[in-house]
């Protein structure tokens, strides 16, 4: 699924990810965690496209296609979603026209027919209802005036309606309450199949109460340090970060 | 010592007197005009208003030419959808529908050209007063509602300067909407509208441009607000050589209400320039004011408004707003957002911002699928969309939206 290989990345100069390899095979969900500057945010946009990330070396692989020289759009195609630490705010977008004009985008590039008007509406509603969020807010421009939670469920209405083939959730988890931790936990449950992948990207281990990891990852210092079961990350709630920080 | 003009005529300059020249039949009020405007020439950037827009430049490339011929075919318009009621003026002939009423609008051809005091001092205007031979005029009974659109095509195909007037009136409570295209591609096209909105009359006016690249286009609108008039204007324009659209609104008495809001986009080096001026007499009027500007390439948006709240205007609720966008370094955007206010019991605000694309929003919807084209698209369209959705008629509104979308595909 899912493999990257001694990936090097500067932003601005300054190289954040240090030689990282990862492997997320088909059906598994991985977390990775970290202290606050050790890349991880860096490893989510690399892997999405963005081009301010200077790429140094390395490899990034989804299924075998080599994800580095394709355009973020290109990638979505190929069924990458990133699930955004910060979503936006996007005042004069109507949020079911973009939902649908970019599932029909990715349609289009993968040689699918596009979704019809009606079928499009039947399942935005049915999936809003699950992400918790009203008919209202999915009638409104594109995350205004949302709070920071209503912006994470609006992440997670996306995620269910693209059905990716993987998926990356950037701190999804923060700031967000106890139920809304519950809805996120259901969603990538439901989602969970053998033929998809989920990196999720956390500080703390409660988001992994919900969605039990098959594996847990440490970065510190733009490199995995260490890798292990569920129980690592129960692990670091107790010890903290720190050992590793000094290791790197 | 030889005495060299600092500016010589240029063969616009030259061929208009020589137009002047030749009118067999003109009034004392024109010829007043015509030697205004040769005092003051056509305005350069270093005339207050006209800094942005240097029109004794840019027509200094016209070259008039007597190209017009009697061919009166046209293609449908954008707005033929609509069912208006159409008026044509061809390269300044003007075309009537067949019967002088319809739905309570009488038309009609008039002689005499219109003059206004506030118009003393502009060369532009007093030039069209000077050379317009014929203008047309038409009424809206008072109390009626006219259902159909009219629409007054302005289409300039050759060389010859245009000049165009029009004088209309909105009867009491009644209400119409006005249509204008400025259409084809020709060199110099000038209009004076004169409209006044009586009592408790509701006005939408509708104004696309989108002309040929080497057009030059002055209009000149002039609004008179009767007590309780409602006036909604909205304009797209895509540019042309220079493009200058102005708004000259008068509330003489109270509880006008209007919303004047515009929208250009603009690629190679198209400009186009909003410039309005609003003033506020009357007590308790309401006035709303957007602009948006695009402009990629080397395009100029420029955009005026001046709002002058007089001692009697009291409770005068006035907000103006000017948002630009910039799609490239050579691409400009000049705003001048003005407020002169008198009274002291009133509301009045203005802002003004101009920028780029969020990179963080491109990537955002990159990353859910939109390619390049369409994340950028979807961007712009979405932020001249507050002008466009503010239309009030449905089939309007449509046939801008589709103007949008039509200059999107090239960006």
């Amino acid at each position: 699924m899912l493999k990257i290989e001694d990936l090097h990345v500067a932003v601005g100069g300054a190289e954040i990810l240090t030689g990282l390899t990862l492997d997320v095979p088909a059906g598994e969900v991985h977390a990775i965690m970290g202290p606050n500057g050790s890349g991880k945010s860096t490893l989510s946009h690399t892997i999405a496209g963005r081009d301010a990330y200077e790429v140094r070396g390395g490899r990034v692989t989804l299924d075998g296609d080599n994800l580095l020289e394709l355009d973020p759009d290109e990638r979505a195609a190929k069924g990458l979603f990133l699930s955004f630490q910060h979503p936006l705010e996007i005042p004069g977008v109507q949020t079911m026209t973009f939902i649908r004009t970019a599932m029909n985008a990715q349609r289009k590039a993968r040689g699918e027919e596009e979704i019809s008007a009606a079928d499009f509406l039947k399942r935005v509603r049915e999936k809003a209802k699950i992400v918790g969020l009203d008919d209202a807010k999915i009638k409104r421009p594109f995350n205004v005036g949302f709070s920071g939670g209503e912006k994470k469920r609006m992440e997670m209405l996306q995620m269910t309606m693209f059905e990716p083939r993987f998926a990356i959730m950037d701190e999804t988890d923060s700031g967000l309450d106890i139920d809304a931790l519950k809805m996120v936990g259901d969603v990538v449950n439901e989602l969970r199949d053998p033929s998809r992948g989920f990196l999720v990207i956390t500080h703390y281990q409660r988001l992994l109460d919900y969605i039990k990891p098959d594996a847990v990852h440490v970065l510190a210092g733009g490199k995995i340090v260490k890798s292990g079961g569920a129980e690592l990350a129960a692990e670091l709630e107790r010890s903290g970060y720190d050992q590793f920080i000094e290791a790197a | 010592m030889s005495s060299t003009p600092l500016i010589t005529p240029s063969t616009l300059d030259a061929g208009l007197k020589a137009a002047f020249a030749a009118r067999s039949k003109t009034s004392e009020a024109q010829a007043a005009a015509f030697e205004r405007f040769e005092k003051l020439g056509f305005p350069n950037r270093r005339v207050e208003g006209w800094k942005w827009s240097d029109f004794n430049a840019v027509t200094r490339r016209v070259q008039p030419a007597n190209d017009i011929t009697n061919d009166n075919t046209v293609a449908p318009s954008v707005f033929a959808g609509l069912n208006p009621l159409e008026i044509q003026i061809i390269n300044g002939r003007i075309i009537l529908p067949e019967s002088d009423t319809i739905d309570g609008i009488e038309f009609g051809i008039l002689d005499s050209v219109g003059t206004s005091p506030h118009m003393e001092d502009h060369a532009i205007a007093a030039l069209n007063v000077a050379l317009t031979r014929k203008a047309f005029g038409f009424s809206v009974a008072e109390g009626v509602s006219v259902e159909r659109p009219l629409l007054i095509r302005h289409i300039n195909t050759g060389s010859t300067p245009i000049f165009t007037q029009t004088m209309a009136r909105a009867e009491a409570n009644s209400r119409v909407k006005i249509i204008e295209s400025f259409e084809g591609a020709g060199a110099y096209y000038s209009t004076l509208f004169h409209l006044g909105v009586r009592d408790g009359a509701h006005v939408e006016r509708y104004l696309l441009q989108d002309a040929g690249a080497e057009m030059v286009t002055h209009g000149f609108c002039g609004v008179m607000m009767g007590r309780d008039a409602q006036f909604r204007q909205t304009s797209l324009s895509t540019g042309g050589a220079l493009c200058r659209h102005e708004t000259h609104m008068l509330y003489p008495g109270p509880d006008g209400d209007s919303n004047i809001n515009s929208a250009s986009l603009l690629s190679g080096e198209r400009h186009t320039d909003f410039t309005t001026i609003v003033a506020h007499q009357g007590e308790g009027c309401k006035t709303r004011q957007l602009h948006k500007g695009v402009a990629r390439d080397r395009g100029r948006n420029i955009f005026q408004g001046k709002f002058l709240v007089e001692r009697t205007a009291q409770k005068t609720d006035a907000k103006m707003t000017a948002n630009a966008l910039l799609l490239s370094d050579t691409a400009e955007a000049n705003h001048k957002p003005e407020l002169e206010i008198y009274a002291d019991d009133v509301e009045c605000a203005h802002g003004s911002t101009s920028g780029a694309l969020d990179d963080d929003a491109l990537f955002y919807l990159r990353q859910r699928g939109l390619d390049e084209h369409g994340a950028r698209a979807l961007l712009i369209d979405a932020f001249v969309g507050e002008v466009i959705d503010g239309i009030g008629d449905d089939g309007v509104r449509e046939v801008f939206r589709a103007g949008v979308a039509q200059w999107l595909e090239a960006v």
